[in-house]
């Protein structure tokens, strides 16, 4: 999807845009866990820059690699780093690179050639090494002895208080040239209560809106933009079939009763009804816009089917309610999880779900008791393969699903790995989800990818000082 | 016990029996009372809260009624019987349950797919037909009914509203949580309430308890309400852990079908009721107590009046009995206990003089007795004597010749019977002439083993020889006169020998018995009967052909006179068995009991 808002004149510098997040991001660093990895990459891609960017139709573009190449083995990429600086004033090199995405755990070997040259080498070929790097998770951050991280983006930190409001200001050094606003203040978990009562944004630039809120708006004349439904709304059951990989100290829940629950579910009320029709029933992990493919992947809503295997699960179960835990702070995530709960009773499955603060990282999830978790995973990239490894990685999945991902250079081989992650019913997804952000009228060219991530380089508001030259 | 411990008895019987009496009948008109009470308080608060849920039951009406009625209700039906989309719907709900303050409210199409639930959005599309089944028509009034809800069943109490559009039924059901209701009554001091939601499906659990109260006592009652659909009471004790007891009314609360939704319970506390009744206890103990002891005071003084003359004509009676026979009783006052002190002296007088009478024909009887033997011990030798002289006489007469040869026959026979005579004469001389014996230490084996050796030759010898043993105790000497006891045993001897005219075996046996000897003689003859043992030792009395009737009655007397006894054991044709006690020799009995004690120690 293209940039909504459309310029009313010409770009002006200057201003400061404020913005409000819905969540509440504690650590801005792109390789720690967050509770929130959406809210805080969209921070972070402000700060701190990728080798490569993909732009709105989702093709690649340097990013602070000017350029890079692939050897005739498909193997070796070579990346040439432009000329930039970290916020510090220092050059950005190939050795503070290689150390970057060594420490963001870069799944093949990464070496500096020269002083502007990054090497990276795979043991089998890899095609989707630049649009893996182009993710934030593998941003170059450059960490100082104090621990603090400097970053080569077109925004610098300024002032930063974790889970409430963040404070960046321009970067007057950027190799892009300096952004538009002198500063953009990011809020977050403000109430928009008042704002959607009068239907005015008032001070702010730009708000995300969660799908609840998004239904007291028009969506066509309130500059509401809605990405494509990008976000999976998946269950996954935490315990492994395989004692040694589950959690200690609980029972795998029986495959017939997790197969019974994925054929009980009306993803067509969750998306249509709950989710306002900004969702897509789904079926796989990648949603259909993205692969084209997920059609062909079974449509499990089959409530006679689900009540038979329900009924033919061992002892114990499906009488033994379900604990399901979900992200207490996201309204869709509860509404979702308590209809999966009506839907598991409808073929005598009793799902008891209850909200959690932790359930999206992998420490939380090792800490919570329950049986499964109702997890909001955002696609991280526009390239399906690489979005399917992160997802993969995401869900804690056999660790040989991401590389097999990774490596697959056809459809067909990707829809095979996607099949396999599926197969065991471990994984159920619900539905694909869209992000919506509401913007004020007199904010200009803010852009949003097809995968809800934000494009803020040209970003600019109206009662700047004064305009581009 | 004595009559005077048995009238304290009494009196102390009396006071405690009517102290509990008096108790009794306190702790029954309290136990009433609180009762009534208890009633009064239940009715009470039971009719504030059916107030409360009229009250709540109007204003959920109200507001459901204001929502169904609201044009903006009504566009969006109108819309979605148009064909509009429910989906678009699904929120609908939300804003008239705020709106309105309910804590539940659905929109419900006609084939009861809900369209919008303000309380569980997520029930969207589910099809609701509880309502749709019941008959015609939907009650106008609030009623209670459990809502299912994320967190599970919820008791509430609900309205429902139908919304018609061109032909067809919306419906709306709103309604609030029962709990607030509950949380909104005034309860008095000890009384609790709580409501029990009975859901269709799972398990049962107890609203509005203050503290744990374990539901486990109260099941069988709340059973038995909904059994009744009406009301149950009991008396429910809760345990180690909450003492007290309270007594427990169950109500049935009617919901929208047959099921009962709900009971209410409401407990009234006995802790007061139970107080009341130990201190009335305690102090009924104390005045029962009090009571008793002042009761033995005064009782003891009056029963001390009253037993004292009777214990006096106790007295004189033990001592009359011992034979004091000229002990009177002062009758002292002129009620019973001195009319039965002049009765007792009159009966006193007329004994006397009973027993004078009595000894008197006593008296007269022994000598027809003594009469009638002497005459016929005396006819008997009489009889030969005239026989005799008639014989001479006829001799004389007639046979002058052999009148020398009768004449020394017949004197020789007289002379005979005249000898008889005297033998006759100096035995009852002998007997009115009984010497007092002249006591001192005799050794009663020694003399019993000396009679027995005089008499060995001549029983072993007879022609139907007896047989005799010796089976003596050692014992120690006793205190007699030898002569008179060896007389004893002698005429004992002769006595049993004449038992046994066809032989037999006669024993002598000696042992120490306290402070007596005893020395045993049994024979294997013939034996007695009861009423000649009975009148064996009488003077005269003989079983024998011509015995005196005095050898028993001697040997009688001869023991009085040495302070033992005798007496007889026997049965027909089994023997007879002589029992004699004679005291110990006084320096053998001190040196026996010296002995005796050295003995014990």
């Amino acid at each position: 999807m293209a940039g909504a808002a459309q310029a009313s004149s010409r770009p002006r510098y200057g201003g400061t845009a404020r913005i409000v997040l819905h969540d509440r991001v504690s650590n801005l660093d792109p390789t720690a866990e967050e509770d929130h990895p959406a809210a805080r990459d969209r921070l972070a891609s402000l700060l701190f820059e990728t080798l490569a960017l993909v732009d709105d139709q989702g093709r690649l573009r340097p990013g602070l690699a000017s350029s890079w190449s692939l050897d005739e083995s498909k193997r070796v990429w070579q990346f040439h780093l432009r000329l930039a600086r970290f916020h510090d004033g220092s050059q950005v090199t190939a050795v503070d690179v290689a150390a970057s995405l060594s420490r963001a755990g870069i799944p093949w070997k990464c070496t500096p050639s020269d002083r502007q040259t990054v090497t990276v080498e795979a043991a089998s070929p890899a095609p989707h090494v630049p649009e893996t790097l182009a993710m934030e998770k593998f941003a170059i951050v450059k960490r100082q002895p104090d621990g603090t991280m400097l970053g080569t983006g077109p925004y610098k930190l300024n002032e930063w208080q974790p889970g409430e409001r963040a404070l960046l200001v321009e970067n007057e050094d950027h190799w892009d040239g300096r952004a538009y606003p002198d500063a953009i203040e990011v809020q977050m978990g403000a109430s928009l209560r008042e704002r959607l009562l009068e239907r005015q944004l008032g001070p702010y630039a730009a708000a995300e809106l969660t799908l609840d809120q998004l239904r007291s708006l028009d969506p066509a004349s309130q500059g509401v933009m809605v990405s494509h439904p990008a976000d999976l709304l998946v269950v996954l059951f935490l315990q492994a079939d395989n004692a040694v990989a589950g959690k200690p100290g609980k029972k795998p829940v029986d495959p017939r009763v997790r197969e019974a629950l994925a054929n009980s579910l009306d993803r067509a009320t969750i998306s249509n009804a709950l989710l306002q029709r900004k969702s897509a029933p789904a079926t796989g992990l990648l949603p259909q816009w993205l692969t084209g493919y997920e059609f062909l992947l079974p449509n499990l809503s089959d409530r006679a089917n689900a009540r038979k295997l329900a009924a033919n699960a061992g002892p114990g179960a499906p009488s033994a309610p379900l604990a399901l835990a979900y992200d207490f702070s996201d309204p869709i995530a509860k509404l979702v999880a308590e209809r999966i709960g009506v839907d598991a009773g409808q073929v005598g499955i009793t799902v008891r779900a209850y909200g959690d603060a932790h359930v999206n990282t992998k420490t939380g999830q090792a800490s919570v008791t329950a049986d499964a978790v109702l997890l909001r995973l955002p696609l991280r990239s526009l390239e399906p393969a690489v979005a399917l490894a992160a997802l993969a990685g995401d869900l804690g999945l056999d660790p040989e699903h991401s590389p097999a991902s990774l490596n697959a250079a056809r459809p067909e081989e990707l829809f095979e790995v996607e099949r396999k992650m599926l197969e065991n019913f471990r994984v159920i997804p619900v539905a694909h989800v869209s992000q919506a952000v509401w913007l004020n009228g007199s904010t200009h060219n803010w852009q949003q990818l097809p995968n809800g991530v934000w494009g803020l380089n040209q970003l600019w508001v109206e009662g700047a000082r004064s305009s581009v030259p | 016990m004595s009559l005077k411990a048995k009238l304290l008895l009494l009196v102390a019987l009396s006071i405690a029996g009517s102290v509990a009496a008096v108790t009794w009948l306190i702790e029954t008109r309290t136990h009433q009372t609180f009762r009534e009470i208890e009633q009064d308080r239940t009715a009470v608060l039971v009719h504030q809260f059916q107030r409360e849920l009229d009250r709540e039951g109007q204003e959920i009406t109200r507001g459901v009624d204001t929502i169904a009625n609201s044009d903006s209700m009504l566009r969006t039906v109108i819309n979605l019987h148009n064909g509009a989309d429910y989906n678009s719907h699904v929120d609908e709900a939300a804003g008239y349950a705020t709106a309105q303050r309910l804590d539940f409210l659905d929109l419900i199409a006609p084939d009861g797919a809900i369209i919008s639930s303000a309380h569980w959005p997520a029930r969207f599309g589910l099809k609701q037909h509880w309502f749709l089944e019941s008959p015609p028509p939907i009650p106008q009034q609030a009623f209670l009914k459990h809502v299912e809800t994320p967190q599970g069943n919820v008791l509430a109490l609900l309205c429902v509203r139908p919304l018609h559009t061109y032909g067809v039924n919306y419906y709306l059901i709103g309604g609030r949580k029962l709990e607030p209701v509950m949380q909104g009554l005034t309860l008095p001091e000890g009384l609790q309430f709580s409501i029990y939601s009975a859901p269709e499906q799972g398990q049962g659990e107890i609203l509005g308890a203050k503290g744990s109260v374990p539901s486990a006592n109260l099941m069988p009652l709340i059973q038995q309400a909904i059994d009744r659909h009406g009301e149950a009471s009991a008396t429910i004790e809760w345990g180690p852990d909450l003492p007290q007891e309270q007594i427990v009314h169950a109500i049935a609360l009617p919901g929208y079908s047959d099921h009962v939704p709900a009971v209410m319970l409401v407990a009234n506390s006995l802790g007061q009721e139970t107080a009341l009744e130990k201190r009335i206890a305690k102090v009924s103990l104390i005045i029962a107590g009090l009571g008793v002891l002042f009761g033995i005071i005064g009782g003891g003084f009056v029963a001390a009046r009253i037993s004292r003359p009777v214990k006096k004509l106790a007295q004189a009676a033990t001592r009359i009995g011992e034979g004091d026979w000229d002990v009177r009783v002062e009758p002292g006052s002129q009620d019973e206990i001195g009319k039965l002190a002049t009765a007792f002296n009159r009966m006193t007088l007329e004994l006397i003089s009973q027993r004078e009478r009595l000894v008197q024909s006593e008296r007269v009887a022994a000598w027809r007795e003594l009469a009638r033997r002497l005459a016929h011990e005396l006819k008997n030798p009489l009889f030969p004597l005239q026989i005799t002289v008639e014989n001479m006489m006829r001799a004389r007469q007639n046979t002058p010749q052999q009148f020398d040869e009768v004449f020394r026959e017949s004197t020789a026979t007289l002379l005979a019977e005249i000898t008889n005579l005297k033998t006759i004469v100096g035995r009852f001389s002998d007997f009115s002439k009984m010497p007092a014996p002249e006591l001192q230490e005799v050794n009663l084996d020694e003399l019993i083993r000396g009679v027995a050796q005089l008499f060995q030759s001549q029983l072993t010898s007879r022609p139907a020889p007896i047989e005799l043993e010796l089976r003596l105790g050692d014992i120690p000497p006793v205190n007699g006169d030898p002569v008179l006891l060896r007389r004893v045993v002698e005429n004992l001897v002769l006595n049993a020998v004449d038992a046994m005219p066809k032989g037999g075996k006669l024993t002598f046996s000696t042992e120490l018995n306290h402070k007596f000897a005893v020395f045993e003689l049994s024979d294997t003859g013939t034996g007695l009967t009861q009423e000649e043992c009975a009148r064996l030792f009488t003077p005269y009395y003989t079983t024998k052909q011509h015995g005196t009737g005095l050898g028993l009655a001697i040997v009688q007397s001869v023991v009085s006179d040495h302070g033992g006894q005798i007496s007889v054991s026997s049965a027909k044709n089994f023997g007879t068995t002589f029992h004699v006690e004679l005291p110990l020799w006084e320096g053998s009995r001190e040196g026996k009991s010296n002995g005796l004690g050295a003995g014990v120690e």
